[in-house]
């Protein structure tokens, strides 16, 4: 099942990129483009209703 | 010294010109077909490069790209299995290809089911086809291609950004063979000239009846599912079925005989840059053993940002690939290292420089110079930039 978990930067506090299935052997840190199609896929699942964790 | 005047050289069993003589300004136009440079849109075509693996099994449930930089699979609902591997068994001219071997067949084919073999190709690269405009050109395909017997599939061409198509089949046998596939000019529907994917090559190996139950579209059309792959056999027949590609090439026919031009043989370097704006792989553990990443500097006691600037700038800004199930990156600095599992790409970081920080806390401070690698200790770490389409 994929998850996805929104990331913090640290030094802005923004929240401007995602971790697709944390802790496995293929773990995506995902940048807010929209040219990149993982974010595409990304904003994809979440039209369908699902939602992120929440950052730390 | 002599001259010859003439006003077009012609071969003769030919029905156009081989050269054409302009009779008043001395210049001429020929129909040339080996030596020209730039003109294949595939990348990789050769099979040179894999930088994520050179040989992957098990694949079929789902949508990935594998092993051979460029190319992806993509499947839906089959039972059918296969190893996707890089191999040196080619055509002489050749030093690699693309080898399906099937493993697991599947011979009870649900309506909805296909395995497609694919590389989609950006819409600013394909603007001299001028496609959607009354000069538009023919599309030439041609590739090197053996199995393990006789069989038939289709190659298409899918326009993303318009939802039209043209298909044709194409024939395989157990010799390598050289395939010339001549597609019509469209004058419906122009490409995006940007970094979109606006066109789909897509080998189709294996379809259900929503694909193949039509009349095959082989001139452009409206996308119509039915029409995509008719006529063509199973890959997942039998166990024993393989499939060799090389030497694959996308061209504008200039001259619109319909002839392919000799493939473009590129170096291994200059095909090498091509992959890389879409996949860069900076570091992965094959064993045991340090590989380095890049330098970094503490920003607190908990955070090290990195820099990592790119060797060719990449199609989008990149998703970061990496193996979080322990703690494979390790930051030494000030007399000390800390071990942790995860690199984190920041917003600020563009098509050419990455800015990545550490997703674990590290004890040496901040303020304080690090370099940072894979952990020695670890077997199977990697880091690896992705940006494809």
């Amino acid at each position: 099942m994929t998850t996805y978990k929104l990331v913090k930067n640290p030094m802005s506090g923004e929240i401007k990129s995602v971790l697709k299935d944390l802790n496995t052997q293929n773990t995506l840190s995902i940048p807010f483009d929209e040219a990149n199609t993982d974010y595409q896929e990304y904003l994809e699942w979440v039209a369908e209703g699902n939602t992120a964790e929440a950052a730390d | 010294m002599s001259e010859i005047k003439v006003n077009s050289i012609k071969g003769v069993g030919a029905s156009a010109a081989a050269i054409t003589v302009n009779n008043t300004d001395g210049t001429c136009t020929a129909n040339i077909t080996n030596n020209l440079s730039n003109r294949n849109k595939i990348i990789n075509g050769g099979m040179t490069i894999s930088q994520r693996a050179t040989q992957e099994t098990g694949l079929g449930a789902s949508n990935k790209y594998s092993t051979l930089d460029r190319y992806r699979l993509e499947f839906n609902n089959t039972a059918g299995r296969l190893t996707m591997s890089q191999d040196t068994d080619s055509p002489d001219g050749f030093g690699n290809s693309l080898k399906l071997a099937c493993t697991t067949a599947d011979t009870s084919i649900a309506a909805d089911e296909f395995f497609l073999l694919t590389q989609r190709i950006e819409g600013q690269n394909l603007q001299d086809f001028a496609k959607g405009t009354s000069s538009a050109k023919k599309f030439t395909v041609s590739f090197y291609v053996k199995g393990n017997a006789s069989a038939t599939y289709v190659f298409e061409l899918y326009d993303q950004d318009n939802n039209r198509h043209v298909n044709k089949t194409f024939n395989v046998t157990s010799s390598w063979t050289r395939v010339t596939i001549s597609y019509p000019a469209d004058t419906t529907g122009a490409f995006g000239n940007d970094n979109q994917n606006s066109l789909s090559a897509y080998f189709w190996l294996h379809g259900g009846s929503n694909y193949t139950s039509g009349t095959l579209q082989q001139t452009w059309g409206t996308g119509t599912a039915a029409n995509r792959a008719v006529g063509i056999s199973s890959f997942f027949d039998s166990t024993a079925r393989t499939l060799f590609i090389t030497g694959l090439q996308l061209e504008v026919d200039n001259t619109g005989s319909g002839v392919a031009t000799d493939f473009e043989h590129r170096s291994f370097g200059q095909e090498l840059d091509l992959c890389r704006r879409y996949y860069y792989n900076l570091a992965f553990q094959n064993s045991s053993g340090t590989q380095s990443l890049f330098n970094g500097s503490g920003y607190d006691s908990s955070t090290i940002y990195h820099v990592c600037v790119l060797p060719t700038p990449m199609r989008a800004i990149p998703t970061i690939e990496q193996n979080t199930s322990g703690s494979y990156f390790q930051s030494y600095g000030n007399g000390g290292s800390n071990s942790y599992s995860t690199l984190i790409i920041l917003n600020t970081a563009s098509t050419s420089i990455v800015e990545i920080y550490n997703g674990g806390t590290h004890s040496r401070g901040g303020g304080v110079s690090h370099f940072t690698r894979l952990n020695s200790a670890t077997t199977d770490g990697k880091f690896r930039l992705t940006a494809e389409l």
